[in-house]
């Protein structure tokens, strides 16, 4: 189980370092599905499973758009990525960074950690099923605002980007 | 722009504002200030022209960093206190990191500089949007937090944007630039008084609010971006062109036009706080602003152009353009201050 946990923190970092340093959308999309699986699997780990079903279900399917939006709009014939020195210089300090946050952090780190299982009491629920039935429950006109707003995104999105040649926004 | 789609984009820049004038809850206001910023971003872009998307690429990335901040700064502040009312930011580092994301918001000196350049990209009738509209949704939110905000921070900022504003101005000869700069040293005036006493801050506001829509529209009338199209809007409608003049004094806040009212306010508040040196240096600092409303004058009204000029006016058809609300306005922006108490006794 440790090597486990160890595993999908290393696998989070790096992807996160790749979305920080990749220059290329590809490779920065690539690395924030790396870092969403891995972050899932953290989150799995620490008791939230349904949680990190819907977090992972929903945040592919956004990052699937991204990824065909990034991709149509910005497509590089000879992306750069890690193996370029401008992309390494990125991805060393990023290293750096992580490692001197983690030295700075290290005596404190069990303060930030909690069971995403349960709450403080006796339940009968899962804390992570409860917990979207009260979204529903108190929060359901924020989520038709929300759904609104979702959907004026779109109307945005594909406003901004009509027209072939007239849509300067796209860079091909 | 497909007319259904205009009709969603607008209402919804109307409903954003709403949405964030009525709520107490942080997220329902941090939703309300993403739908305002999405909804006007076709907008600006409307005509598809480079200069529009990028002032659109910019207006974007300055204000989703700004409401990421503040929906950052509101969750660690209900993760610490558990409290997701506006008024109740008792965490004090979440209280300075909104302070900062909304001044990105309504541009305030030190995190100005998107101000100018967006202005610049878009034309005047989107732009009256931004230096208007897009004011009223973060001035909701900075009315509420306003006991809680800290003291220094505050007259830092209002301090640097009002000297700012006018120094950005000084060199500049683009009109839109001009009123962006002009903003930013209004915005500096509101924030100043936003401890003492909140209410002129709203007082402030509205009358900023006036006072920029009837430069927008009268620009838009002349279809004017420049100064040196302003030398020649005298032979194109001389009226509006002599009017012009009071209405800039007004903007630099010259006695005895609507301008004068909230500086007059603000700087008697000032004073009665026993704030002598800091209301000096607003009421110095606005002098700066003060010298580029002139030069507007000054090349609208107090010189003549030095293009030939081969008839006293040009021939004048009937504009197109509403003339009502400019005229209305412009009216406001010059006679307002003999009401003074009435507009007072509706603020308070």
């Amino acid at each position: 189980m440790v090597y486990l946990v160890f595993l999908f923190l290393l696998g989070l970092v790096l992807g996160l370092i790749a979305v920080a340093s990749n220059p290329a959308p590809f490779f920065g999309a690539f690395g924030l599905v790396v870092a969403a699986a891995f972050g899932c699997g953290i989150l799995v780990v620490y008791g939230g499973s349904f949680l990190s079903l819907i977090l992972f279900l929903i945040y592919l399917g956004g990052m699937m758009v991204v990824f065909a939006y990034s991709a149509a709009l910005a497509a590089e014939p000879y992306p750069e990525t890690w193996g370029a020195w401008s992309v390494l210089v990125y991805v060393i300090v990023s290293v750096i960074g992580v490692l001197g946050a983690g030295y700075w952090f290290v005596g404190e780190w069990d303060k930030f950690m909690w069971v995403a299982e349960e709450f403080m009491e006796l339940g009968v629920l899962r804390g992570d099923f409860s917990g979207v039935a009260l979204v529903y429950d108190l929060g359901g006109g924020m989520l038709i605002v929300c759904g609104w707003v979702l959907l004026l995104t779109l109307f945005v999105v594909l406003e901004l980007i009509r027209g072939m040649g007239r849509g300067c926004l796209r860079a091909i | 722009m497909n007319p259904y789609v205009l009709m969603i984009l607008i209402s919804s820049l109307g409903i954003g504002t709403t949405l964030t004038f009525m709520s107490s809850h942080w997220l329902l206001a941090w939703m309300g200030l993403e739908i305002n910023t999405l909804a006007i971003i076709p907008l600006m872009a409307q005509q598809h022209h480079p200069r529009a998307v990028e002032a659109t690429t910019k207006y974007f990335l300055t204000q989703a960093t700004a409401a990421a901040m503040i929906l950052f700064a509101s969750t660690t502040n209900a993760w610490m206190t558990g409290e997701w009312n506006i008024q109740q930011l008792s965490h004090s580092p979440s209280t300075t990191l909104v302070t900062f994301a909304l001044a990105l918001k309504i541009g305030l000196a030190p995190m100005h500089f998107w101000m100018p350049e967006v202005m610049q990209g878009l034309d005047l009738t989107t732009g009256l949007i931004m230096a208007t509209w897009q004011k009223l949704a973060p001035f909701a939110i900075i009315y509420q937090i306003s006991s809680t905000t800290n003291p220094t921070l505050l007259t830092t900022l209002g301090i640097l944007s009002t000297l700012v504003g006018g120094w950005g101005g000084l060199n500049q000869t683009q009109l839109r630039k001009i009123l962006a700069y002009s903003s930013i040293a209004h915005m500096g005036w509101m924030i100043i008084i936003l401890q003492f006493m909140p209410k002129l801050t709203l007082l402030n506001l509205m009358i900023y609010i006036i006072m920029t829509s009837a430069m927008f529209m009268m620009f838009k009338y002349n279809n004017a971006t420049k100064i040196n199209y302003l030398t020649l809007t005298w032979s194109k409608s001389p009226v509006l062109a002599t009017l012009t003049m009071p209405m800039l004094l007004s903007l630099g806040g010259l006695p005895p036009l609507t301008g004068f009212m909230p500086k007059w306010l603000i700087l008697q508040e000032l004073t009665k706080q026993n704030l002598a040196i800091t209301a000096s240096i607003m009421a110095l600092a606005t002098l700066l602003s003060l010298f580029f409303y002139l030069r507007l004058c000054y090349a609208m009204t107090l010189t003549l152009s030095p293009n030939t000029t081969n008839t006293s006016s040009t021939w004048r058809i009937k504009s197109p353009q509403m003339t009502m609300p400019l005229a209305t306005i412009s009216t406001l922006t010059i006679m307002l201050l003999p009401i003074t108490p009435t507009i007072f006794s509706l603020i308070m």
